[in-house]
């Protein structure tokens, strides 16, 4: 056995307890409260809950669980279990005692923190709060697993100088990993625990009561959830394919083809609705779409001779959430493609021509190729913006004409978070499909980093690490 | 493949590009087409190659005039300063692209972009990427690329410009090789004259998008028919002085400030009696001597096996190349000798030449 692996080996004896005492110590009494707390503290005869179970006033138990706490140790525990795994691969590498180490300063820190509010929320409610022993065991572990954590990463950087190097790389990627926590997973997380709960503006005043998975049951046995499904799949690929990416795409090749000042001056028309603001490009839209006298299309299908002349949003109300949208969405990609293609050397296109390829067959070996990477970015970023847009949709139908003709999944989860809907905000309701888009816009991308096959796309550095 | 350019300009707005330009060039020669940045060499290269449509004037392969035929039905390769390969295609598929479009079956095409591969030395490469390749390397590519699909014309745009100069003498050479190999009539652009006299059946010199010259290098070097040309083929450039062309004694007299040589008689006589003309000398014919025109000098250039010295003569800079080691400084004066075998006479109005 090489020192290396021994070395390191000696923080895993170290963390290995410490993190199932952590696991332990703070998850049981947790577990046994949302299965029976009954059942645990007729057993021990006491509430153990790592610090945060108090009594209120009335004698009723309640459980306040810093969000922080759970999310950490879950996190440290399924780290530990992938460390197992590493380890019996024979690869101890550097950042199982780096994340052990974040991860056990995180859960002392987080746990200190999650005593200290329950403690303050205890003596407003009149109780006495103690560190219960599954608390402290739970500081220690953590404690625990920072030493293992840090122990290892000494080991293994003293064994290989280049791990220095690596250290630094992160250092680097520090920063963006602190605001994607700050502002993706954090937030997510919340989402997460409020759609837990029930709680709306008829009981917001009341302890979060938490109703396990109720609201996504509700959630997905809606008479309407088919329905606003099949929307979202809709409106989402519908306006991606013809106009986000498609229609982008063809204006951008266009415009790269013809004279530049006539290019740039079909780019600026396109950008005009972007630059309108939503409302008053929603109302022109609806009044263009009007019954005669009064809208602009019937009028010109009258001049057609076209008798047809309905409401056109009550006729095609697809056909026009989808245009609005569409129009709007085309020249973020029409900007990113152009600029792409502009950036491509001309000589390439020369040199295709000579070797014999039509205006197609550069385009689709040349040209496509080359604005991979951009195609994959509009492809992912529009499709997660479109899948959390709903505010021209709210503005030109609300989701209608009738029920829910046109209803998305963000509208809905804004109607039943935000609005008045049936006499309350049911946040936790509307937390839980708010949530359903985060864990959907996710899935997206790891599909899209697939289908693109990102990794080919980015270069090995040509600096070499010296 | 026999090319003709019969006319041909082309022209944006007030750009010019190329101005009339008239050329022959017979099947299986090499034609380079030299002249300084922005005289139109790769406008006119486009031109034949399809990419421009010309404003005005013919193009002509084997006598059919080619001018609404696209590029991909015209049946030319061609080689690009900065390679111009498909950055997202490994070497093999760069090569096989031309085959690929023209439909070739696969096993054909294996071998013959192998085969291609193997004649420029790049047949292990065939796996990588160009981004992975030296630019020596990448230029090979874009030569097989050009020579897969067995053009009948071969076009360059200065494909040596990127490499250093001991790679730009070895392509040279290769290149050279195989163009004489495959018979394959070309037309080369370059910028580097040395390129275009040691490569070239003829080169075509042009200046502001007109043809000053079509002739081989050696009647380019001796036989200069205009004033751009011989200042701008040679190196160092060629010297020019005012001078008024007299008979006295019988003899040829070219008489300026602070010079007075005596030419050969069939040159003098077709300078006499025009009052100024422009006397050219080339660096090679003027030596250091005890007797002669006298003047001062003005820079030394040790360029390794000589020396390089520009004097003054009256109000004229001679150049001329002497053995290292004379100990010669700067403010020295010096006697200069004349050959004047080989003296040149222009038309300082026309600038063409007097003699041819
Ligand atoms: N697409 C174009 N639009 C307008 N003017 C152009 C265009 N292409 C070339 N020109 C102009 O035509 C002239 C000739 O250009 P060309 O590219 O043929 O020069 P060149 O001889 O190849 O020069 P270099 O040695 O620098 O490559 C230049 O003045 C150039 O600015
Ligand atoms: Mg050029």
């Amino acid at each position: 056995m090489s020192s290396k692996r021994f070395r390191g080996l000696a923080g895993y004896v170290l963390a290995a307890p410490a993190a199932v005492l952590a696991v332990a110590a703070f998850y049981l009494p947790w577990v046994s409260f949302i299965v029976n707390d009954k059942l645990f503290s007729t057993l021990t005869g006491r509430h153990i809950a790592a610090g945060t179970v108090i009594q209120k006033g009335s004698g009723e138990i309640v459980f306040r669980g810093s969000v922080m706490n759970h999310f950490i140790l879950v996190v440290a525990a399924v780290t530990f279990l992938s460390l197992i795994v590493a380890w019996q691969r024979r690869r101890l590498v550097l950042w199982d005692g780096l994340a052990l180490a974040i991860l056990g300063a995180m859960g002392f820190f987080g746990i200190l923190s999650g005593f200290g509010v329950a403690s303050r929320k205890a003596g407003i409610a009149g109780v006495d709060m103690e560190m219960t022993y599954g608390m402290a065991l739970a500081l220690l572990a953590s404690l625990l697993i920072f030493v293992a954590g840090v122990w290892n990463t000494v080991a293994v950087t003293r064994e290989d100088p280049s791990v220095k190097g690596t250290l630094g790389a992160w250092g680097f990627m520090a920063p963006t990993a602190f605001l994607v926590m700050v502002f993706f997973f954090i937030p997510a997380f919340i989402l997460f625990i409020l759609s837990l709960t029930d709680l709306s503006s008829s009981n917001f005043s009341e302890p979060w009561h938490f109703i396990g998975l109720e609201n996504y049951r509700r959630m997905f046995s809606d008479r309407f959830f088919p329905k606003i499904l099949g929307n979202t799949i809709r409106y989402v690929s519908l306006t991606l394919i013809f106009f986000n990416v498609g229609m982008a795409l063809v204006l951008a090749l266009l415009t790269s083809h013809i004279r530049r000042r006539a290019g740039f001056f079909f780019r600026m028309i396109w950008l005009l609705p972007r630059i309108t603001p939503s409302v008053v490009y929603i109302v022109m839209w609806r009044r263009m779409v009007q019954q005669p006298p009064y809208g602009i299309i019937n009028q010109v299908l009258g001049w057609l001779g076209v008798e047809h002349q309905p409401y056109w949003l009550n006729e095609q109300p697809w056909l026009f959430v989808i245009l609005v949208n569409g129009f709007v969405g085309a020249s973020f990609g029409m900007l990113i493609f152009s600029s792409a293609i502009e950036s491509i050397p001309k000589d390439l296109f020369v040199a295709a021509r000579v070797d014999g390829a039509s205006t197609w067959q550069i385009v689709r070996d040349i040209t496509l190729p080359l604005i991979k990477w951009p195609l994959l970015f509009v492809t992912s970023y529009q499709t997660l913006s479109l899948l959390v847009s709903f505010e021209y949709i709210l503005l030109l139908t609300n989701g209608g004409p009738g029920l829910f003709t046109t209803e998305v999944w963000a509208l809905t989860s804004y109607k039943r978070a935000l609005f008045t809907y049936f006499g309350t905000n049911q946040w936790g309701y509307g937390a839980a499909w708010g949530l359903v888009l985060v864990v959907i816009a996710i899935v997206a991308s790891v599909v899209y980093l697939r289908v693109f096959r990102f990794d080919e796309l980015v270069q090995e550095p040509k600096i070499d690490v010296l | 493949m026999k090319v003709e350019l019969v006319n041909l300009t082309k022209r944006w707005g007030d750009v010019v590009g190329a101005d009339g330009i008239n050329l022959t060039i017979e099947h299986g020669e090499f034609v380079a087409f030299l002249g300084p940045s922005g005289c139109g060499k790769t406008t006119t290269l486009l031109m034949v190659a399809g990419i421009y449509k010309p404003t005005a004037g013919e193009i002509l392969f084997d006598g059919k005039v080619v001018n609404a035929v696209p590029p991909k039905d015209r049946n030319i390769g061609m080689v690009f300063q900065s390679y111009a390969l498909y950055p997202h295609m490994t070497v093999f598929q760069n090569i096989s692209y031309p085959l690929k479009l023209k439909k070739v079956p696969k096993e054909e095409m294996q071998k013959r972009v192998q085969r291609v591969a193997d004649m420029m030395g790049i047949g292990h490469l065939l796996d990588r990427k160009p981004a992975q390749l030296s630019g020596g390397q990448q230029q090979r590519v874009a030569l097989g690329r050009a020579l897969v699909k067995e053009p009948q014309l071969l076009l360059f745009d200065e494909p040596l410009s990127n490499l250093d100069a001991r790679l730009r003498l070895s392509m040279r050479s290769e290149i050279k090789r195989l163009q004489i190999d495959l018979g394959i009539t070309s037309i080369y652009v370059t910028h580097d004259q040395v390129e275009a006299m040691t490569m070239a059946d003829r080169v075509a010199v042009m200046k502001d998008g007109k043809l000053q010259a079509f002739s081989p290098p050696d009647e380019l070097y001796e036989r200069p028919k205009t004033l751009f040309v011989a200042g701008f083929v040679g190196n160092p450039p060629m010297n020019f002085f005012d001078v008024e062309v007299v008979i006295e004694n019988g003899e040829y007299h070219a008489r300026g400030v602070g010079i007075d040589l005596v030419v050969p008689a069939e040159r003098g006589e077709k300078a006499v009696g025009r009052g100024k003309v422009i006397m050219g000398v080339r660096p090679e014919h003027v030596s250091l001597a005890d007797e002669g025109a006298s003047g001062v000098i003005n820079i030394v250039e040790p360029l390794g096996r000589d020396d390089l010295i520009d004097v003054r003569i009256g109000e004229t800079d001679v150049q001329l190349l002497v053995e290292p080691g004379l100990g010669l400084r700067i403010g020295d004066h010096v006697k200069l000798h004349f050959d004047t075998e080989n003296v040149q006479f222009f038309d300082p109005d026309t600038e063409k030449s007097l003699l041819w």
